[in-house]
């Protein structure tokens, strides 16, 4: 976008590889793989060259100077050295050289601006693609938008065109520009994506909003980037970019209730859990289903799509299982190709109904009043738990 | 009170030959401007966004009452001036009484500002929690008094001292000048405050 | 001495002859003063700015050692990949404490050390212009810093279940961040470590003010005659910007925490978000304090290079009114470019554009003066002396510091960089490379003038190398760190982020920092305890400080000093005759000293003991209210006394047993 390739460029990461720092890192910002990031990414590395190139001189200057002048054993101790003590010339000549060597990175920054601000199709980024007059997407068709809240201490995403909340992992569709709209539900968050954008904060009472858009398929970390309480190392998310197909078959998927542990519909399942607990199968599943709707007080705080469970203080559980992490990315269940781990999952979930307040302190579904911290749950029952948690998906 | 601060060097190497004292009141004074911008820009942002739940500037405001103990403060200004230049002129008894007409013009403004803040809380139920309005107008008016309210405390000090044989007319007509200019600033913040919290809702 | 030959200002060098010390002086008030006191008594109501300034000195390298121990145990969290040797909480208040002790009560108050020690000598006064105030900021700070760090022991007193706050929160210690951004700060988010930090931050800052006024008034109204403001060392201009941007920054800051304690302790709604409130308002208040005081901690150690490369050049500063003026713009500008601190929260794209290219502007003043700084070296005779080296490694680590600063004023690319480790290598090298060395310099500079000993050995060497290579191995790895994605303020991390080899690779280096300074202590020490004297001139100075004994004698000037040109002893030594430094000839009476006075500590008592009762008011201690209030009484009461003992004063005659 900066009219220098990136590939140009990229012989700059030879040094830097050198010492010994992986910068496919998965939250790295130098290896972009969106548009947003990509742009950031060239402007910080032309920052970076210019600086280096004045550093290289001015460094240099001060280097020598410092030999060439230092005091020698055959100076005279009677005479002194020139007392000159400026150079109206130099001085003003040294000024306008760095005035326009700031002018060079100020152009392309003032442009970005622009072009990182507002929607690619809204008219007014023409002001910004004045430059080049290249825009990411001519596309006049409604983007899609996403909703993403911050809370102490994880995220939500809701898809209002689609019906869709998520807790923690979202997906989006690949060489589609999406606006996120982002909202602070407590105190401050920040949303940062590196390898698909530069962050943007979550404030309470406030609109902020970013778009994104990446042309690449996979699996990205992002973190909360602005410091919100005690948990807030924990506070991650994750984002998988989808082909646009797979990204349909993922809407479908997710709009869809997960099945009921017995009975034909949740409403059946609910009233039997209630009435006739005997005539359930007396399954982990099912036990785990009814200490969720019952003594867990699960159902106060979370949201299973299609039930009764509609609590909106904790994250959406619709299909938690199709997580491949869990605690707000704290807790990973992902193999090395990428597909979801379902023994570290059952683990992972136990480990979180059981002792969330030593994995995650501070946390509200322990600390809550309503929370876990008041529930006497006994092993058996956790593990139960776990595993009807496991069957959302 | 005297000798509020001490200067130790001798006047005639002063290169400014403006006063140490006077010169310091000026730069508190500077310093006070940001405070005083901090809280008006507060009250103004708020005044321009705050969601007015209940809470009607115009209905609460007793604009004649507060008008005329404007006016009030604005006069105790001048029997300040009269106040700095009756000690200048050496003249005590003038003086004094000048004082007195500030600390009662003063303290007027004070009683004023007082009965505002109780009639505010007790019939138009505007409290401290009321929204962001009632916050910003008790926080910067509160503010203002409490400014109002030291000076008070200096000027009577000032003039319990002036009882007092150490009190000496010429020694003294700097610190008194000093106090004036305070209390000039807080007349002006007033003004400042009055248009930006009371009149701008009538416009 | 040079001096020495010329009749006309040869400084007498013998103890004063105090001719009315036999009988004790008494006040207005009719109590009797502690003049010629000595021991305790003597530091708690001295009055003289050259021991109000080794307080200030003691006092900022103690909490050094408080701030740097919070900064290992941050570090040695951060070693390893999920670590557990703090808890997220103990994590949060340490670097939360890190950050406010390093800002607040390390760095600012070194530097009014310089300030206080250094103003009356280089500009030929004896004294500051108010010195019973001088000694009320002293006192006010030190007040802050404990209410502050008070929080500790509260918090130890927790831990053994001696002590619980009212709401039940344990984090009584302050961590919301240095910075303390609405809404977490807020009482539904945070317990009475916030209380802390405000009460103590507002103490604090009325020491700051309280000082600052007074240097103000000290440098324009002090100078000796000749030393116009054009002849000024280039420390004492920049000390001026300072002080003019501490009283205009500080203001706003006030106005917030006094915002946030109305919210917090009556009820108010300036931040609560339900109500109306606007937390982007905290952060622009915040900064617009915050910025300038980037400046505040960095101006003067700009001054103390730029007094010490002229003496190790043996050439004049290059570009004298270019420096003083770019500090200017700098003060100027740094009052506009508060909001490239919030680039991400949402300001629209003009604003972001105009706090963009301000940010810019603002590196060519500050690149003036290394310009400058290097034309000074140009041409020169460079002695590699021990203050030497360390402005010659600040001007290097300085730059390194200043170029990623450039890189964030690119507010899109700032986008990925902020709250990253990129930010905390970038002012780590700007507050340690920068503000840190350059006062570790000055020390090494004046403390000869200041305890009359000289620095031995080689140890000042090892000091600066290791200090320099801590640096460096703890800040520059953090570079990469950002550019990979931590955040700051993280207590820790997942082993699949791929920091750890790095983060190791900081934690060794904060150690060497540690033991950097560790050395500098040890140095200090023991050339206090047995350097050998240093004489009056030691470095072959070029300011009037170093025309008379040292340690310097109470009243510092035997004589009046008159200036003929800039760095008067300089050419007082090498230059022609009509420059000579003469002198105003001596008041018949004798030097006019200013009595010692209990009451500005009192009325600092006060305020410790108001801005401790409000914080243990709001954690649900009996009786606080009523503490406080009569914590506020003190106040007054010390100031009404302070006001009606008189000046008083008394009278040495330098020369009387000289002659």
């Amino acid at each position: 976008m900066l009219g220098i390739s990136t590939k140009r460029l990229s012989w700059l990461g030879v040094p830097l590889l050198l010492s010994g720092c992986n910068f496919q890192a998965r939250q790295s910002f130098v290896d972009p793989k969106g548009i947003v990031a990509q742009d950031q990414y060239d402007l910080f590395l032309l920052t970076v060259w210019v600086t280096a190139a004045i550093f290289a001189l001015v460094g240099g200057a001060l280097l020598w100077t410092v030999w060439r002048y230092r005091e020698k054993k055959t100076d005279d101790p009677n005479t002194l050295p020139s007392q000159s003590h400026g150079n109206p010339l130099i001085e003003i000549g040294l000024i306008g050289v760095s005035v326009a060597l700031l002018v060079v990175i100020a152009i392309p920054t003032l442009r970005l601006i622009w072009f990182t601000n507002d929607m690619p199709n809204d008219p007014e980024s023409n002001l910004g693609s004045w430059f080049d007059g290249e825009t990411a997407e001519g596309s006049d068709e409604e983007p899609l938008i996403i909703l993403a809240k911050g809370w102490q201490w994880w995220f939500s995403f809701e898809y209002p065109q689609l019906g869709i909340t998520t807790g923690n992992e979202f997906a989006i569709p690949a060489g589609k520009t999406v606006r996120i709209e982002l909202r602070g539900e407590d105190v401050i968050h920040s949303f940062w994506l590196p390898k698909i954008a530069g962050k943007v904060d979550m404030i309470p009472g406030r609109n902020n909003n970013m778009w994104i858009r990446t042309d690449e398929p996979g699996y990205y970390y992002g973190q909360c980037a602005e410091y919100c309480g005690e948990a807030h190392a924990y506070m991650q998310f994750r984002t998988e970019v989808l082909s646009e197909e797979e990204f349909e078959k993922w809407v479908a998927e997710r709009r869809e209730t997960p099945k009921p542990p017995a009975g034909k519909d949740w409403n059946e399942f609910i009233s039997l859990s209630a009435s006739a607990p005997e005539e359930l199968p007396d399954t982990d599943i099912v036990q785990g289903a009814r200490h969720f709707f019952g003594k867990g007080t699960c159902v106060q705080c979370h949201t299973i799509d299609g039930t009764f469970a509609a609590g909106k203080l904790g994250p959406n559980l619709t299909h938690v299982a199709d997580n491949r992490s869990l605690a707000a990315g704290w807790m990973e269940n992902i193999n090395p190709d990428g597909s979801i781990n379902r023994e570290q999952q059952l683990e992972n979930l136990y480990e979180w109904v059981r002792n969330s307040e030593h994995i995650k302190p501070g946390n509200l579904m322990y600390y809550d009043p309503n929370g876990l911290q008041n529930v006497e749950l006994s092993d058996q029952e956790v593990h139960q738990i776990a595993v009807f948690l496991q069957s959302l998906r | 009170m005297s000798h509020a601060h001490d200067t130790t060097a001798p006047l005639e190497h002063v290169p400014t030959g403006l006063d140490n004292k006077k010169l310091m009141m000026w730069l508190f004074l500077a310093s006070d401007c940001m405070f005083f911008g901090t809280l008006i820009t507060t009250h103004l942002v708020y005044r321009k966004i705050y969601e007015n739940v209940g809470v009607d500037p115009i209905h609460i405001f007793d604009i004649e009452l507060t008008t005329a103990s404007s006016f009030i403060l604005l006069m105790s200004s001048l029997f300040m001036a009269l106040a700095v230049s009756a000690i200048h002129k050496g003249s005590i008894k003038s003086f004094r009484w000048n004082l007195v007409g500030v600390i009662i013009f003063g303290s007027l403004f004070l009683a004023g500002q007082v009965y505002e803040f109780n009639h505010f809380v007790t019939h138009a139920g505007l409290t401290i929690s009321s929204g962001t309005f009632g916050s910003t107008f008790y926080v910067m008016t509160g503010t203002h008094g409490v400014h109002v309210a030291l000076g008070l405390l200096w000027l009577v000090s000032w003039l319990c001292y002036s009882f007092s044989p150490r009190f000496n007319a010429h020694q003294h007509a700097i610190d008194i000048e000093t106090a004036g200019l305070y209390w000039h600033f807080v007349d002006i913040v007033w003004i400042v405050i009055f248009t930006a919290v009371y009149l701008i809702e009538y416009v | 001495m040079s001096l020495s030959t010329t009749k006309t200002a040869a400084p007498p060098k013998s103890a004063p002859h105090e001719h009315d010390s036999s009988k004790a002086a008494r006040s207005n008030l009719g109590l009797v003063r502690p003049d010629h006191t000595t021991g305790w008594k003597d530091w708690l109501t001295t009055v003289d700015h050259k021991k109000i300034g080794a307080m200030y000195a003691i006092f900022s390298l103690a909490f050094l050692i408080v701030g740097g121990v919070e900064a290992l145990a941050i570090r040695a969290q951060l070693a390893f990949a999920e670590n557990n040797l703090v808890s997220a909480e103990t994590y949060n208040q340490l670097f939360t404490m890190h950050g406010t002790t390093m800002v607040f009560l390390a760095v600012m108050p070194l530097s009014s050390a310089f300030f206080n020690f250094l103003v009356p000598l280089q500009i030929g006064a004896r004294d500051v212009a108010f010195p019973r105030l001088n000694a009320f900021s002293l006192w006010t700070f030190v007040a802050g810093a404990i209410v502050i760090n008070l929080s500790w022991i509260f918090q130890a007193a927790n831990a053994f279940g001696w002590f619980t706050p009212i709401d039940g929160r344990t984090d009584i210690v302050p961590s919301a961040g240095w910075f303390g951004y609405a809404p977490l700060t807020g009482d539904q988010y945070s317990g009475i470590g916030t209380d802390f930090w405000i009460f103590g931050l507002q103490v604090l800052g009325i020491a700051s003010v309280a000082a600052s006024l007074n240097f103000i008034v000290t440098i324009i109204n002090f100078r000796a005659p000749g030393l116009k403001m054009m002849r000024l060392p280039v420390f004492i201009w920049m000390t001026l910007i300072t002080s003019f941007l501490i009283i205009f920054a500080f203001p706003p800051i006030t106005v917030a925490l006094g915002e946030l304690m109305f919210d917090r302790v009556f009820g108010a709604n300036f931040f609560r978000v339900d109500q109306g409130g606007q937390p982007i308002l905290w952060q622009h208040l915040f900064w617009v304090f915050g910025h300038p005081e980037v400046y505040i901690l960095i101006l003067p150690a700009m001054g103390i290079v730029s007094e010490i490369l002229p003496v190790f050049s043996r050439k004049p500063l290059f570009g004298y009114s270019l420096i003083v003026f770019s500090g200017a713009v700098i003060g100027f500008l740094g009052f506009a470019v508060w909001s490239h601190h919030m680039f991400t929260t949402g300001l629209g794209k003009v604003a972001t554009a105009a706090f963009s290219l301000l940010t810019m502007a603002i590196a060519v003043p500050t690149g003036v003066k290394i310009f400058n700084w290097i034309g000074t070296l140009w041409g020169g005779r460079i002695k590699f002396s021990v203050p030497m080296v360390f402005s010659l490694g600040f001007i290097w680590m300085f730059m390194m510091g200043g170029f990623s600063g450039i890189m964030h004023s690119a507010a899109p690319a700032d986008a990925q960089q902020q709250d990253s480790y990129f930010v905390v290598a970038h002012f780590h090298y700007v507050l340690i490379g920068g503000s840190i060395l350059s006062l570790l310099a000055g020390i090494y500079f004046w403390l000869p003038k200041m305890v009359g000993k000289m620095w031995y050995g080689k140890l000042g060497y090892w000091v600066s190398a290791t200090v320099v290579v801590g640096l460096n191995v703890t800040f520059f790895p953090m570079h990469f760190l950002g550019m990979i994605g931590m955040p700051r303020r993280t207590h820790t991390y997942l082993e699949g982020t791929g920091w750890q080899p790095m983060n190791l690779v900081c934690t060794v280096g904060a150690f060497i920092l540690a033991v950097g300074i560790f050395l500098f202590l040890w140095d200090l020490i023991r050339t206090i305890r047995k350097g050998p004297p240093a004489g009056d001139d030691p470095w072959d100075g070029r300011t009037l400080e170093w025309t008379i004994p040292s340690p310097p004698p109470s009243y510092n000037f035997a004589r009046t000093p008159i200036v003929h040109s800039r760095d008067p002893l300089w050419a007082h030594k090498h230059g022609k005759a009509s420059l000579r430094i003469g002198s105003v000839e001596p008041d018949p009476h004798g030097i006019h000293m200013p009595s010692q006075s209990w009451f500005p500590l009192l009325a600092s008592a006060g305020f410790f003991v108001l801005g401790l009762s409000m914080a243990l008011k709001q954690a649900g201690v009996p009786f606080c209210g009523y503490i406080a209030i009569a914590g506020l009484g003190i106040t007054v009461l010390g100031i009404y006394l302070w006001a009606l003992e008189g000046p008083g004063g008394f009278h040495v005659h330098p020369e009387e047993t000289n002659s």
